[in-house]
């Protein structure tokens, strides 16, 4: 069976990177004595993997991992298990469990919800209003791992929409970014665009970017939760 | 609180995680349950820093303490250091975000002398004054300690507290001190508390010495200016390690460290007497875990971090007189658990067929031996005791079991050095390429020699040798680079220049405090990091403080030279070292005293202590 949950990357670790918090978890995997599976071979992985991987900085209520094991433990326990083996900035908060042949995690996250809050007080109620009625935006994000090469994506293909409102000093941005096969795009890179695009002078380098949700669509395209209905919740 | 690391800043550096902490079992107390906190601060980054074994050890065993807050801090990288002073951010501890102003102490561990730079750029960015006659009643109280701490004088200036030897005892003892004095309401003020401390065993207080010079500019004597500093501070040891704590619950990082693994000490000290080895002289006696203990610490080690690897660690692993049978233990017990078992550098007479077998059962780890150096003479002038036969029967077991490529370590500019011993190191390395194809009919085995140059160190036998100096070291290094130009085989060599600095620092006396201060200023800083270290900024700070350089690393010591280091003591004998060294010049070898005779360096007479060795279960 797949053990699957949905954990958190609070504020106080939020600088840790993908791989760092790939780490901690398969740590804490073997901490909580969980029966993990893992791969034949001279030298033996952990099968167990992440919906989606989370940039530098982002604080997330909204992560899963998805664990192999060899036999079958009961979710409950497995869940408090593993809360009790993580670090204070990973929570577990739901968790199911599915066949070994359910579809991965990965392969069904669509869509997430992202908030960012930025010290930023003029009114951005245009540059959003024609951000969302602009069809295309092209924007040149540099290629992971290559220096001086540059990706083009169409950032109103993962963000179609955005919704902004002024809370004290603070902008604070909602919207929705698709996640495909291929990839999905950083929360960071639409702030980028909105500069390039509309010569603002967003303060990219102080944005608290939180994703909010990761979801899966159903046939129809509607939005669903990731685990089960009926996931146990901590 | 005042200015915090802020998204900006943190997004704007290399690796924030070394900044941000909440690690999995880190302690982070209530205000409430603190009486006294202690920073425990390694200079040199954080990868660096959370590697280091005794630290793991005292931030356990302290925060065991009722009232006591052991916390981390490390020096800041260059990027983040930029940004702290750009936005007057004092540097922090990481549990409690404490600027090292509002600790009670700071613990600094000196391990290698080109971090002492750092130890001031620390204290500095803490808000803490850098000399300690500028610290005032609210300052914190500077501690430092470590191997370095056997010649602390170039730090006089800067540190209240030195702790010499063994910390797991005597930092429990200070700890109380304190809370005695700070409950009777810091009577005495500081020097209150100098004046309390000091009547501990293994506690210099340097600012209770002076020092005289001869014209000469060698040191004529250093005497106590207060009634209770000892003459002599000789070291703290803990006379059987299997009596105290050894952490099970280490910090476990985010982020991948220098030493990513299970750190388990099996043994601490070694009686080889290598003599160039400036831990093999301060850490006597050999004192052994007992098998059960190690093989009992493994278990929960490996249960409260979730690491897949046990590095078992010590001055000489192989020399561990149960690592046979608790390496097979280990090895059956964790294989199910995806459990690994590794062993650092070994030597290469104890390295047998069956350990080789053994560790390779799980996982191929890299292979490192240390010959030290290239000819049977200079190995007999080190007595490093062993020969070529010994490496050639250590390699042909690694080939035989599986191994592809070795690592080497050398070192250049020993004592009595011709060019045709450099050479040999490239003869030795080729031996052992030549020895792979016979082993197993094959090309391509892949040697790295590491050379490093040698620095002479306090309490060897070698502290009366002059070192190299740059143009020698040169000269070697590139003598073996040319000799070394053979397929497969990589050559690692340093800086000449920072072995330089380092031999000025392992053997100076106080008057450094203001070339290292003047250094400091000049922006020197993380001087152990080649990108980092300028050797013009210490030619120039070395100069502007009045003093030479070749004096204190180049130049040959008398027999009856008095060293400014002598009144703080690993309780090694002068006249040992003294006999240590006449032997060098004759190639003559000394035995380990482990399991045969008394060599006569004294410490276990003088610190009543004894050898622990668990062989055949007996000691």
């Amino acid at each position: 069976m797949k053990l699957r949950m949905q954990i958190t990357k609070d504020r106080n670790i939020r600088f840790i990177s993908h791989l760092e918090y790939i780490r901690t978890i398969e740590r804490a995997i073997r901490r909580a004595k969980l029966p993990a599976a893992y791969s034949e071979g001279f030298n033996p992985h952990m099968k167990f993997s992440l919906a989606s991987a989370l940039g530098v900085g982002v604080v997330s209520y909204t992560e899963f991992v998805e664990i192999e094991l060899m036999e079958p433990m009961e979710v409950a326990v497995a869940a408090k298990a593993l809360s009790r083996a993580l670090p204070r900035g990973i929570r577990v908060l739901a968790a199911d469990a599915v066949e070994n042949n359910h579809p991965a995690l990965m392969a069904e996250a669509a869509g997430a919800v992202y908030r960012v809050t930025l010290p930023y007080t003029e009114d951005l109620g245009e540059v959003v209003e024609r951000y969302n009625a602009t069809p295309s935006i092209i924007f040149a994000k540099a290629a992971p791992k290559k220096k001086n090469k540059v990706k083009e994506i169409d950032v109103k293909f993962y963000i179609p929409e955005l919704k902004v409102q002024q809370v004290e000093e603070h902008t604070v941005f909602n919207f929705d970014c698709k996640i495909t096969p291929t990839g999905s795009m950083k929360a960071v890179d639409l702030l980028n665009t909105l500069n390039e695009q509309y010569a603002l002078n967003l303060p990219v380098e102080k944005a608290d970017i939180e994703r909010l949700e990761l979801y899966k669509r159903g046939k129809a395209g509607q939005k669903q939760i990731m685990l089960m209905k009926d996931a146990f919740h901590l | 609180m005042e200015k915090e690391l802020t998204i900006d800043i943190l997004s704007s550096v290399q690796k924030p995680a070394r900044y941000t902490g909440g690690e999995y079992a880190s302690i982070v107390k209530k205000p409430e349950e603190i009486e006294v906190t202690i920073a425990l601060a390694f200079p040199d980054v954080y990868e660096v820093g959370m590697s280091y074994l005794g630290f793991k050890i005292l931030y356990h065993l302290l925060n065991k303490e009722a009232g006591v807050a052991a916390e981390r801090v490390y020096a800041p990288w260059i990027d983040m250091e930029a940004k702290m002073r750009e936005h007057k951010i004092p540097l922090r501890t990481l549990e409690t975000e404490k600027a090292l102003s509002e600790c009670d102490f700071i613990g600094f561990t000196l391990q290698y002398e080109l971090t002492y730079s750092n130890i001031l750029n620390m204290l500095d960015l803490g808000g803490v004054p850098l000399l300690a006659a500028e610290r005032d009643d609210e300052a914190p109280f500077v501690l430092v300690g470590g191997p370095c701490i056997f010649n602390p004088e170039p730090l006089a200036d800067f540190f209240d507290i030195g702790i010499i030897g063994d910390g797991e005892e005597i930092m429990v003892e200070l700890m109380n001190c304190y809370k005695t004095w700070k409950k009777a309401g810091k009577p005495g003020g500081r020097q209150g508390f100098l004046q309390d401390a000091v009547k501990l065993k293994g506690i210099y207080v340097p600012s209770y010495y002076s020092v005289k010079y001869n014209e000469d500019w060698t040191v004529n004597a250093v005497e106590p200016l207060y009634k209770d500093a000892p003459a002599i501070v000789e070291k703290r040891v803990v006379k059987d390690i299997n009596t105290v704590d050894f952490p099970t619950d280490p910090i476990v990082p985010f982020s991948e460290i220098v030493h990513d693994r299970i750190m388990l000490e099996v043994f601490r000290g070694c009686s080889r007497g290598c003599r160039f080895c400036h831990a093999g002289m301060v850490y006597r006696p050999v004192r052994e875990r007992r098998p059960e203990v190690v093989k009992e610490l493994a278990r929960k080690l490996v249960d409260n971090t979730g690491y897949n690897e046990i590095s078992m660690v010590s001055l000489s692993t192989a020399d561990y007189s149960c690592l046979g049978p608790v390496v097979h233990d280990l090895i059956s017990e964790f294989k199910d658990e995806k459990v690994s078992v590794s062993l650092p550098s070994l030597r290469i007479d104890s390295f047998s067929v069956d350990i080789a077998k053994e560790v390779q059962q799980v996982r191929k780890s890299g292979l490192t031996f240390a010959p030290e150096a290239g000819s049977q003479k200079m190995r007999d002038v080190i007595n490093k005791g062993v020969t070529e036969a010994d490496l050639m029967s250590a390699t042909k077991a690694a080939f035989e079991s599986g191994w592809k490529a070795v690592k080497l370590y050398f070192m250049i500019g020993l004592p009595q050095e011709k060019d045709e011993d450099i050479l040999a190191i490239a003869d030795l390395a080729k031996k052992v390429q030549n020895n792979y194809f016979e082993v197993t009919g094959k090309r391509g085995c892949k040697v790295t020699v590491s050379v490093s140059s040698f620095v002479p160190k306090p309490y060897t036998a070698f502290q009366w040798f002059g070192q190299n100096d740059i143009e020698t070291l040169h000269h070697k290094q590139y003598l073996l680079k040319d000799a070394l130009k053979v397929k497969n085989i990589t050559y690692q060599y340093h800086d000449a220049k920072t072995s330089v600095i380092e031999a000025v620092f392992a053997r100076g006396d106080r008057r450094l405090g203001k070339a290292l201060l003047a250094a400091w200023r000049k922006g020197a800083r993380f001087d152990g990091w080649t990108d980092c270290f300028s050797y013009d900024i210490w030619q120039e700070a070395m100069a502007e403080a009045g003093l030479d350089i070749d004096f204190y690393a180049a130049r040959e010591r008398g027999e009856n030279e008095a060293f400014p280091w002598e009144h703080v003591q690993p309780a090694v004998a002068r006249r040992f070292l003294w006999h240590e060294w006449q032997k060098a010049q004759k190639q003559q070898l000394t035995h380990d005293c482990r399991r045969d005779s008394c060599t006569g360096c004294g410490v276990c007479p003088k610190l009543g202590v004894d050898i622990i060795d668990w062989k055949d279960g007996a000691q």
